[in-house]
């Protein structure tokens, strides 16, 4: 009697608990990522997502970065190089924190050299990439950037460093910040369960309107079959980092699963370190490329969402005169022996779960390799191994690795610089050095696109890598969501929709 | 000295796993940048004095800052902690009230139907992987049914899935335990000795047969406890539950060192209180205990 009662209230609980769960029109969107925010600190954004979707919906930057690459104004209305050294950024007049205190010249001062102080430092870019030296306000709302070097990668840095209000900033201690973000941007922060979720609400008083989405919770779903199965009954509306094989599942009475092109470029590096000294032969090198079978892959592995690489830089700064390489196994086969290795060599390929699909693409470039005669086996990795053997460049043969989810090449060119940090593959070239380091300061445009062509040459008929495809990104979107994904893995959610 | 000694190992074979450093700092970090990363987190000092730090402010109730996500780790366990006790506390509680009234009455009722489906149920529950009977669960529930939600927590809509998903294996086993303790006693001379007295059949199984049957049950329950939390773990991370479990997952991974370390310790802690309390429960129930 007291079992059947006890069920029935359990029922009954149920019951009323069922229609919190149901959908209503003012539901707030849910995107589901695999892991959590690493901090709300502005100064501490390490990751795109979800950190950076995080930071960039509750903070402005002085320069916005369009999801292909261009410099669109955020907090600064126009900007001019003084000279090769110096910046100026002319800021808005209208835009006020969230606190509604003023913005100004001084909370931008103020943010940069927060940057460069510690912890900041170990995490931000931007003095270190801008060789930025001083902020210097000319007015409330004019101030110029002085480098030590001529800088023309300023704006691409300034895109990610966000600018945080001085008088709160400077008046909380640094565990407070941490989990107490409040900034001028288009959301504001709600609260942060550690592992769980992030919420955040609309700023009405945005300078740029208020966004179309009330509320926005950024839920951490690590499990990809849970992500995929939250699109079908609705309770997610964002599923992010889905795979080739779960894209399909996505699309369900109240969701669809898109598919774009990333930025990331994934290949496998080639260790100049290796105890096979035929890797330091560039025509064996060449001959990697040649094995594998690229289109093919891609249409089966990859369920055709991506393109082969060209260059070891992403368009619109790709140099047009190089293609694939194309499978050619009896060219392989005669480069192989014309370096002496007609009868093969034994190799080694790494991988590691971090990319999606890595077992599978290793196994197939393994059996493209046996059929040219190179004796080639996969190793499996655990992510923190794999990660400190790209750091220490201790491959001993080739590894799956992906590279750069950027658009700038003086960045996506220092993977071959000597002593670079992940500089897996261990080539190191001065003539090369030289041409990057041209690429990234020489002040004259057309000079520095010479070296950029130049130093991509290199890269590409050196062959550290064999060239693989640009990582295509899956995700799934509810019906009643409009929102363009964006190649970088950012999540601009307020320039989302929802449908009526 | 349990804790101690769990602490110390778990500390040291933590750092010989790998550098945090590398799987904290950004894609483009430079060598300088890792460098100045690796003294803000206090991790270029040698590993034993990091633990002699550790144990100190630990002593003082401070358990150190997360290296990726630099929040209090005492808050973090503050946050997930009564998750999993929710979790794992209302499993076992289900497991219990399920596995010891059908468990008996499968013994009274040997090999008819009732002790058939009962036996079945529970052998299913037994061989059967936890993570595999969640998702089963969540594509029959939530997604063909849409009754209940797919992942998460909130409400008790929420907690149905995971705690029947955690609850089945543990009532599997504890179900086939106590009919095979209830069988083994209900044909002792003493129950015949009780039924012959003439004593009523509820006064025989409530005080005779459940009281004799009960030790190996309760070191068996206490066990299972236990496995509840390990079990709650994966099971965690199937439905996005946020407990401990899934917490000190992602922290094994991230390598987020004094995460793991109090995740470790409370669990450890855990442990020594379920001895505790079955030892405790052994001397209630049977007389001899407490007199020798």
């Amino acid at each position: 009697m007291i079992g059947r009662n006890i069920v029935l209230a359990a029922l009954g609980a149920v019951g009323l608990m069922l229609p919190a769960v149901a959908r209503a029109a003012d539901k707030p969107v849910v995107i589901a990522s695999v892991g959590d925010v690493s901090s709300l600190d502005p100064h501490l954004l390490d990751s795109n997502h979800p950190t950076g979707s995080v930071i960039w919906s509750l903070f402005d930057s002085l320069v916005r970065r369009g999801p292909d690459g261009a410099d669109l104004p955020r907090l600064a209305t126009s900007w001019e190089q003084v000279d090769a050294n110096t910046w100026r950024f002319h800021l808005r007049h209208d835009v006020k924190f969230q606190d509604g205190t003023p913005f100004t010249a001084a909370d931008v001062k103020f943010s940069f050299e927060r940057m460069a102080t510690a912890p900041f430092d170990a995490v931000q870019q931007l003095v270190e990439q801008t060789t930025l030296k001083e902020t210097r306000i000319d007015d409330d709302y004019t101030v110029d950037l002085v480098t030590e070097k001529p800088c023309t990668t300023m704006l691409y840095w300034l895109e990610e460093a966000f600018v945080a209000p001085k008088a709160y900033y400077s008046s909380h201690d640094a565990a407070f910040l941490n989990s107490n973000p409040m900034g001028s941007g288009p959301y504001r922060f709600v609260e942060w369960v550690p592992g769980d979720h992030v919420t955040l609400t609309a700023n009405p008083t945005y300078f740029g309107g208020a966004p179309a989405i009330k509320d926005v919770i950024f839920q951490v779903v690590p499990e990809l079959s849970s992500r995929v199965n939250g699109l079908a009954t609705g309770d997610i509306d964002m599923a992010m980092a889905l795979s080739p094989d779960s894209i399909d599942q996505a699309n369900t009475g109240k969701s669809r699963g898109v598919h774009l092109l990333g930025l990331r470029k994934q290949h496998f590096g080639i260790s100049q370190n290796s105890s096979v000294k035929a890797l330091r032969d560039p025509r064996v090198r060449q001959a990697l490329n040649y094995a594998i079978d690229v289109p093919t892959m891609i249409k089966t592995i990859m369920r055709n969402s991506t393109s082969p690489l060209a260059s070891v830089v992403n368009p619109p700064n790709a140099d047009p005169a190089l293609t694939p390489y194309g499978y050619r196994p009896d060219l392989a086969k005669q480069l192989l022996a014309e370096a002496g290795y007609a009868n093969g060599f034994d190799l080694t390929i790494d991988f590691s779960p971090m990319w999606g699909q890595d077992k599978e693409i290793s196994e197939t470039v393994a059996a493209y390799l046996n059929a040219v005669g190179i004796r080639a086996k996969v190793h499996a990795n655990e992510w923190n191994d794999f990660r400190e053997k790209l750091s220490n460049a201790s491959f001993d043969g080739i590894f799956y690795a992906g590279w750069a989810a950027l658009i700038n090449p003086a960045v996506e060119l220092v993977i071959f610089t000597c002593k670079q940090e992940d500089n897996a593959s261990g080539y190191c070239d001065d003539k090369y050095d030289g041409l990057v380091d041209r690429a990234k300061y020489d002040p004259d445009p057309k000079s520095r696109a010479v070296a950029l062509g130049q130093a991509q040459d290199i890269a590409w008929h050196d062959a550290f890598w064999m060239f693989l495809w640009r990582d295509p990104i899956f995700i799934g979107l509810s019906n009643r969501l409009v929102y363009q994904p964006r190649p970088d893995d950012y999540v601009e959610i307020y320039l989302a929709k929802l449908k009526n | 000295m349990v804790l101690l000694g769990t602490s110390f190992f778990t500390f040291i074979v933590g750092h010989m796993t790998g550098d945090p450093v590398q799987l904290i700092a950004r894609e483009n970090a430079t060598h300088a940048q890792k460098e100045a990363l690796r003294h803000d987190l206090g991790l270029d000092r040698p590993v034993l004095e990091q633990y002699v730090l550790y144990v100190g402010h630990a002593l003082e109730g401070d358990f150190g800052t997360s290296y990726r996500q630099r929040v209090s780790v005492g808050r973090l366990i503050v946050l997930r902690l009564p998750n999993t006790l929710e979790l794992a506390g209302i499993s076992f509680a289900l497991a219990m009230l399920l596995s010891f009234p059908l468990g008996t009455l499968a013994a009274l009722r040997r090999n008819g139907p009732i002790d058939i489906i009962v036996t079945g149920i529970s052998m299913i529950g037994q061989v059967v992987p936890g993570f595999w009977l969640g998702l089963v669960l969540v594509i029959l529930f939530a997604v063909k049914w849409q009754l209940l939600p797919v992942s998460g927590s909130g409400t008790l809509a929420h907690l149905i899935l995971p705690a029947v998903t955690l609850t089945l294996p543990t009532f599997g086993r504890m179900t086939r335990l106590v009919r095979t303790g209830m069988i083994e006693v209900l044909g002792a001379d003493y129950i015949r000795t009780a039924r012959a007295k003439g004593l009523h059949e509820r006064t025989v199984l409530g005080i005779h047969a459940v009281r004799n049957a009960l030790i190996p049950l309760i070191t068996q329950a206490g066990l299972e406890l236990g496995d509840m939390v390990g079990g709650a773990f994966i099971i965690e991370t199937v439905f996005a539950w946020p407990g401990l479990g899934r917490m000190a997952i992602t922290a094994v991974e991230q390598r987020d060192f004094l995460v793991v370390q109090a995740c470790v310790l409370v669990t450890a802690t855990g442990f020594v209180l379920i001895n505790l309390i079955v030892d405790m429960l052994y001397a209630w129930i049977d007389p001899r205990v407490r007199h020798g």
